[in-house]
């Protein structure tokens, strides 16, 4: 069915107005991100080549802190990968609603699936397929253009910014602020712990392959516990 | 390059996770036990994170009184605030702060 112009515009609006105000918290992420590509002598547009590549900060600013400290290839790239397998759970909870789609829009709509898409789009499964994928395109390509667009901001910021300031204390102290927003139960909490606890054990280990160590007992004592409370 | 490849490596891995029961296990369940195990990979692994971006090349976990008191002010902004751009601020101003103090 489609839709008359009227109609599309009102949709395409909507996406926007809803967009703006979760694309703000991002943008600290962004500049931060341009900031820590600067630092990690990874060539500038490489760096920024992550971002319509993996479109997705935390793995981004996993990937390029980890590159550029010396983490061995494997475990940066594991690390990366890890931080975004909660989009599977996304990709499983929007499935129903992607199934009255086209295929192009089935294959497409996935690239932009960040955290404040699935937020957006979650909450209108009942919406009309012609509608639905007016809102999600207008609502991703809104966020592309603003992530590619301060991620090279940062860039440009980076090398004016002191290296006293050791801004790259930034990167863990916004996963720090990740974690307390994302927690919603006490086991994650331990999950937490755990995951800083054991990291910190295993730190002597070569390449930083302790994180791998420690984001894996973070899991599986957080699954117990989760098990256990059934 | 390697860094590009290593990029491109993430970047496809991520489009997977994102498309994979959209485009190909469409109408298939998630185990159970799969989501609980999921439901906890951020918090364990940004945790883990956070500990793994303080290791020098030495092996060892710089974390002093700057970063920990920058982690707890932090933490305790973003519990209050919920507001990334707080979060940051507070806790950088406290990191240079009792940097600048010891």
């Amino acid at each position: 069915m489609s839709l008359d112009v009227t109609t599309k515009r009102a949709i395409s609006r909507q996406a926007v107005i809803d967009a703006i105000p979760l694309e703000i918290p991002a943008i600290p992420f962004a500049l931060v991100l341009g900031l820590v590509i600067t630092e990690s002598g990874i060539d500038y547009l490489v760096g920024w080549s992550s971002s319509p590549l993996i479109f997705g900060g935390a793995a981004q600013l996993t990937l390029i802190s980890l590159l550029g400290s010396g983490t061995a290839w494997i475990a940066a790239v594991a690390a990366g990968l890890v931080v975004n397998a909660r989009h599977v759970m996304y990709s499983a909870a929007l499935a129903p609603t992607f199934q009255r789609q086209p295929r192009w829009f089935r294959w497409l709509g996935p690239y932009t699936l960040l955290d404040q898409v699935f937020a957006l789009v979650s909450v209108r499964p009942e919406e009309e397929p012609a509608a639905l994928r007016r809102y999600y395109l207008t609502a991703g390509a809104t966020f592309w253009i603003f992530w590619q667009s301060v991620v090279a901001l940062g860039l440009v910021i980076g090398p004016v910014v002191p290296t006293e300031w050791n801004l790259a204390f930034a990167v863990p102290l916004m996963f720090v602020g990740l974690i307390v927003v994302g927690i919603n139960k006490w086991p994650k909490v331990v999950a937490a712990l755990v995951g800083a606890g054991v990291t910190y054990l295993f730190a002597g280990l070569p390449n930083k392959a302790g994180l791998l160590v420690g984001a894996m007992a973070g899991v599986l004592v957080g699954y117990l516990i989760e098990e256990n409370r059934r | 390059m390697s860094a590009f490849l290593a990029i491109l490596v993430v970047g496809i891995g991520t489009y997977a996770s994102r498309a994979i029961f959209i485009v190909a296990l469409a109408g298939r369940e998630i185990p159970e036990k799969v989501l609980t195990a999921l439901d906890f990979v951020a918090p364990a692994v940004l945790s883990a994170l956070v500990i793994a971006l303080l290791i020098d090349d030495a092996g060892n976990v710089s974390m002093g009184w700057p970063e920990a008191s920058a982690f707890g002010v932090g933490a305790a902004t973003a519990y209050k605030t919920r507001s990334h751009i707080w979060t940051l601020a507070v806790g950088m101003a406290v990191y240079w702060a009792v940097r600048a103090l010891i």
